[in-house]
C-alpha cells in the first residue's frame, strides 16, 4: 500500500502536468493572438491553481513562480500591460521552469535554483526591464527546447461515470456469488465448495478495491473553504479563524460531490449568522477573533462533516417565533416542538434567519437546500447549539453510496428494503400496547408517543384522500402481534406495520431510471441473492406522505 | 430460450430504394411497428416487480441484464386490449432505447422483424382519431404488398419522453387537462 503523501503527491503530478501542457498551449496562443481573453483568462486560472496546489504541497519557488506570474497576467487582462515584448520570452522561460519543476518533483529530485526568475518577474510587475535585457536564448538552450520529450502522465483520468458502472457490475457479481454459494452448500460438493469460497474472497477483494478507487481525501472539498471563509467574512466585516481537519478522511467522490453545494450553505451560515462581528464579541467577553472549525471524521461506517462556530448560538425562541410569522408551522405546533424541533426548522424550505438581505445569506434560500441533499444521500443532519457558545452542524454521510446496509422487510410476500440509516428499532406489538388517539393509532417507544401505519396501507391507497380514521377495532383479532419498524427522520418517529421482517444485509443500491425517478417513495432498487428485485424505501418521502395524508 | 437479438438480425443491404427496417409486434388485434434501430433487445419478460403509486399500465420493474427497466403495457395504455382478453402470463419484452433510459414494452406474441421500402409508409390518415393517444404516436401506417395487411408504424421517440410515458389514457382533450400521472406524495 502506498503512503498517502505518495497518493498526494502523484495526485498532484498529474494535475500540474496538465496544467503545465495547457499553460504552453495557451502562452502560444497569446503569442499569435495578444488580445485573446479566453487564452488570458485560462492562463491566469491555471496560474491561480498550480499556486494553491504547490504550495499546498509545500513547493514553495514553484508557488511563488505561478503566483508572479499569475499577478503579471492578471495585470494583463486589467489592461495595465501588454502581451509584447520582454515580457513574451520571459513568461515562456516562466513555464518552461515550471515544468522542469514539475518533473524534478515527480522524479524526487531537488527543483532548480528559481531566484533569477523571480527577480525578473517580480522587475516586470514592478514596471521595469527584467535584468539580463530580454533574456536571449542561447543555442544550446534553443537546441533543448527544440528536442525537448513529450511526456504521459503515470495516472488515468477516468470518469466517474466508469467507475459508476464498474461498481454495478461488481454489485452484480457480488449477488450471483452469493447465489454460488448458496446453491453449492445445498449440492453438497466440496470442490464446488472450496471454488465458492474462493469465489467469495476474490468478489470481496474486488468490491473493496473499486469502492477504494472512488474514495478521495475530504481534503478534496474542504481545501476549498479557506477561500469561501475569507471571503465571506471580508464581506461580513468580520474575523474569523478557519481550522481544518480529518482532510485525510476517505469519502466517496460523488458523496463528496452531492454535498458540496450543501457544505457551503453551512459555512456561509456559520459565518454569516453563527459568528458575531469583532466588536459585539469583545462586549460579550469572547476573543475578537471567531473560530469557525471544517473537520472531517469516520464514525462506524459514515463519514461525519462538523461545522463548529463559537458564535452567538441559536436562539431556540426567535427561530420558533420567525417560523411561525413565516407560516413554516402553526403556532400550535411550534409551541410543542422541543429544543431539537425547533433547530430542524432552519431547514424548512423558505425560513431565512437573517432579517438584513446581504450578498451572503438572507435570501430565504439555503439550509432548506442541506437537508434536501443529505436525504437524496439517505444521510442525516445533526444541530447542537448553545446560547452565547457557538453551534455545530454535523453532516452524516455514508462512506459510499453505493453499499448501503438496509433491514429487510416483507410485505404481501414481496420484500423492501429501508436503509438502516433511518431504521430506529423494531417492535412486536400486542394489543395491549397500542392506542387510538385522535384517528390514529400510537404506540410508546422510550417514553414517546409513535404513530403506527400501515406501510400496505402508504404505499397502495389511491388518491390524495387523507387515509381512513384508525381505532383500536382495526387491531387484528386475538393474540395477533403487530410487526412495527420504527423509522425516525428529522426527528420525527413513524412506526411502520409490516408483515414480518426479514433480515438485515448490505445491499447495492441501484437508481430507479426513468421513468419512474419521479416516484420519490422509493430511493432505487438492489437484487437481492435470489436474483429478486427489492425496493428500497425512501424514509424521508414516506415521512412526508404520512404527514400529507394523516387522517 | 428464445433471445433473439433483434440488432444482430440487423445487416443492412444496399438497397436501391430506402428500406427501413421494422420489429412489428401485436396489439389488440392490429400489427404495430417500431424501428429496428429503437430496439435493443427483445427477450421473454423476466420476473416484473409491481411498482406502488404507478398507472395500471406501468407493470412494475425487471431486472434486465443489470439494467432496471420499467416494463409498460402498452395495450393497456393505447386500450387497445378487448374486453375480457387477461393479460398473457407468458409475454415477450422488447427493451427499446430512449435518449437516457430503456424502456421494456410487453408484447403478447414473439416480435418479428419486417423489411419494406419506405415509400410504403404513409402519413397517419385523420380519422384514425379515435383510439385514446395513441395517433400522437404514430409515424405513419403501412401497407404491406398483396393485401397482407397493415402496419402502424409507432414514433418512440415521442412516445417515450417520461411525461408521455407517464400519462393516463384515454383522454383525447388537449393536454393540459389530462391528468399528470402519478401525483407525487403532496408536500407538507
Amino acid at each position: 500500500m502506498k503512503s498517502r503523501d505518495q497518493e498526494y503527491r502523484e495526485m498532484f503530478m498529474a494535475e500540474a502536468l496538465e496544467y503545465y501542457d495547457a499553460m504552453s498551449r495557451h502562452l502560444s496562443e497569446l503569442e499569435r493572438n495578444p488580445q485573446d481573453t479566453p487564452a488570458l483568462n485560462e492562463l491566469f486560472r491555471l496560474m491561480h491553481n498550480l499556486k494553491a496546489n504547490a504550495r499546498a504541497m509545500g513547493f514553495v519557488d514553484m508557488g511563488e513562480v505561478a503566483h508572479k506570474m499569475e499577478t503579471l497576467f492578471g495585470q494583463i487582462r486589467g489592461q495595465e500591460r501588454t502581451f509584447t515584448g520582454s515580457l513574451v520570452p520571459l513568461t515562456f522561460g516562466a513555464v518552461d521552469m515550471l515544468g522542469n519543476m514539475i518533473r524534478a518533483v515527480g522524479a524526487g529530485q531537488e527543483t532548480g535554483d528559481a531566484h533569477v526568475l523571480l527577480d525578473n518577474l517580480e522587475r516586470l510587475i514592478q514596471g521595469q526591464e527584467p535584468e539580463q535585457a530580454a533574456p536571449g536564448q542561447t543555442t544550446e538552450e534553443a537546441d533543448a527546447d527544440a528536442s525537448r520529450k513529450l511526456e504521459l502522465s503515470d495516472l488515468v483520468y477516468i470518469p466517474v461515470k466508469k467507475l459508476d458502472n464498474l461498481l454495478n457490475l461488481v454489485g452484480e457479481l457480488v449477488i450471483d456469488r452469493d447465489r454460488i454459494l448458496t446453491l453449492a452448500a445445498e449440492l453438497g460438493n466440496a470442490a464446488l465448495q472450496t471454488t465458492a469460497q474462493h469465489l467469495f474472497r476474490i468478489s470481496d477483494d474486488l468490491q473493496y478495491s473499486v469502492m477504494d478507487v472512488r474514495l478521495v481525501g475530504a481534503g478534496v472539498l474542504l481545501n476549498k473553504f479557506p477561500r469561501v471563509v475569507r471571503d465571506v467574512a471580508a464581506a461580513e466585516n468580520k474575523q474569523v479563524e478557519l481550522t481544518l481537519a480529518g482532510q485525510d478522511v476517505q469519502i466517496d467522490r460523488n458523496v463528496l460531490q452531492l454535498i458540496t453545494d450543501a457544505l457551503l450553505h453551512v459555512v456561509r451560515n456559520g459565518v454569516s449568522h453563527g459568528l458575531e462581528d469583532a466588536a459585539t464579541r469583545v462586549a460579550a467577553g469572547k476573543p475578537a477573533v471567531g473560530q469557525l472549525r471544517i473537520s472531517a471524521l469516520t464514525e462506524r461506517d459514515d463519514v461525519l462533516i462538523q461545522v463548529q462556530d463559537d458564535g452567538r448560538g441559536i436562539n431556540t425562541e426567535a427561530v420558533r417565533q420567525k417560523a411561525v410569522r413565516k407560516g413554516v408551522v402553526t403556532a400550535e405546533a411550534a409551541a410543542a416542538l422541543d429544543e431539537q424541533g425547533v433547530w430542524m426548522l432552519l431547514f424548512e424550505p423558505g425560513f431565512s434567519m437573517a432579517e438584513k438581505i446581504t450578498d451572503i445569506s438572507g435570501r430565504g434560500v439555503g439550509l432548506d437546500v442541506v437537508k434536501l441533499a443529505i436525504d437524496s444521500l439517505g444521510g442525516q443532519l445533526r444541530v447542537n447549539s448553545e446560547l452565547g457558545k457557538g453551534t455545530t452542524f454535523t453532516l452524516v454521510l455514508p462512506t459510499s453510496i453505493a453499499v448501503k446496509g438496509a433491514l429487510l422487510v416483507e410485505l404481501d410476500t414481496r420484500a423492501y428494503a429501508v436503509p438502516l440509516l433511518h431504521t430506529d428499532t423494531v417492535l412486536s406489538l400486542t394489543n395491549d400496547e397500542v392506542f387510538a388517539v385522535g384517528g390514529l393509532l400510537m404506540t410508546r417507544v422510550q417514553e414517546e408517543n409513535v404513530p403506527l401505519v400501515s406501510l400496505r396501507h402508504l404505499l397502495y391507497s389511491e388518491g390524495n384522500e387523507p387515509l381512513p380514521r384508525a381505532t383500536r377495532a382495526d387491531l387484528p383479532a386475538g393474540d395477533g402481534r403487530q410487526q412495527v419498524l420504527v423509522v425516525g427522520y428529522n426527528n420525527r418517529r413513524l412506526g411502520l406495520v409490516v408483515d414480518r421482517f426479514l433480515r438485515q444485509q448490505n445491499i447495492v443500491v441501484k437508481p430507479l431510471s426513468k421513468p419512474l425517478d419521479t416516484i420519490d417513495l422509493f430511493g432505487g432498487v438492489t437484487l437481492l441473492g435470489s436474483g429478486q428485485l427489492c425496493l428500497v424505501l425512501d424514509v424521508p418521502a414516506l415521512t412526508r406522505l404520512f404527514l400529507a395524508k394523516r387522517p | 430460450m428464445p433471445d433473439t437479438s433483434a440488432a444482430a438480425s440487423a445487416s443492412r443491404r444496399a438497397a436501391p430504394e430506402a428500406v427501413v427496417q421494422l420489429i412489428v409486434f401485436c396489439l389488440g388485434d392490429e400489427d404495430y411497428g417500431i424501428r429496428i434501430e429503437q430496439v435493443k433487445e427483445v427477450t421473454v419478460t423476466p420476473e416484473v416487480v409491481r411498482m406502488p403509486k404507478t398507472p395500471p399500465f406501468i407493470k412494475g420493474i425487471a431486472n434486465l441484464r443489470g439494467d432496471i427497466i420499467a416494463i409498460v403495457d402498452l395495450e393497456e395504455r393505447f386500450q387497445l386490449r378487448p374486453a375480457g382478453r387477461p393479460v398473457p402470463e407468458f409475454s415477450y419484452t422488447l427493451a427499446v432505447e430512449a435518449a437516457d433510459y430503456t424502456l421494456g414494452l410487453m408484447v403478447r406474441e414473439v416480435p418479428r422483424p419486417v423489411t419494406l421500402p419506405v415509400s410504403l409508409i404513409e402519413a397517419a390518415p385523420e380519422f384514425v382519431q379515435d383510439s385514446g393517444q395513441r395517433e400522437k404516436y404514430l409515424e405513419g401506417i403501412a401497407k404491406l404488398p398483396d393485401n397482407e395487411g397493415v402496419i402502424i408504424v409507432l414514433d418512440m421517440a415521442k412516445l417515450l419522453t417520461p411525461s408521455e410515458i407517464m400519462r393516463l389514457p384515454g383522454r383525447v382533450e388537449p393536454a393540459a387537462a389530462a391528468p399528470e400521472a402519478p401525483t407525487p406524495p403532496e408536500k407538507p
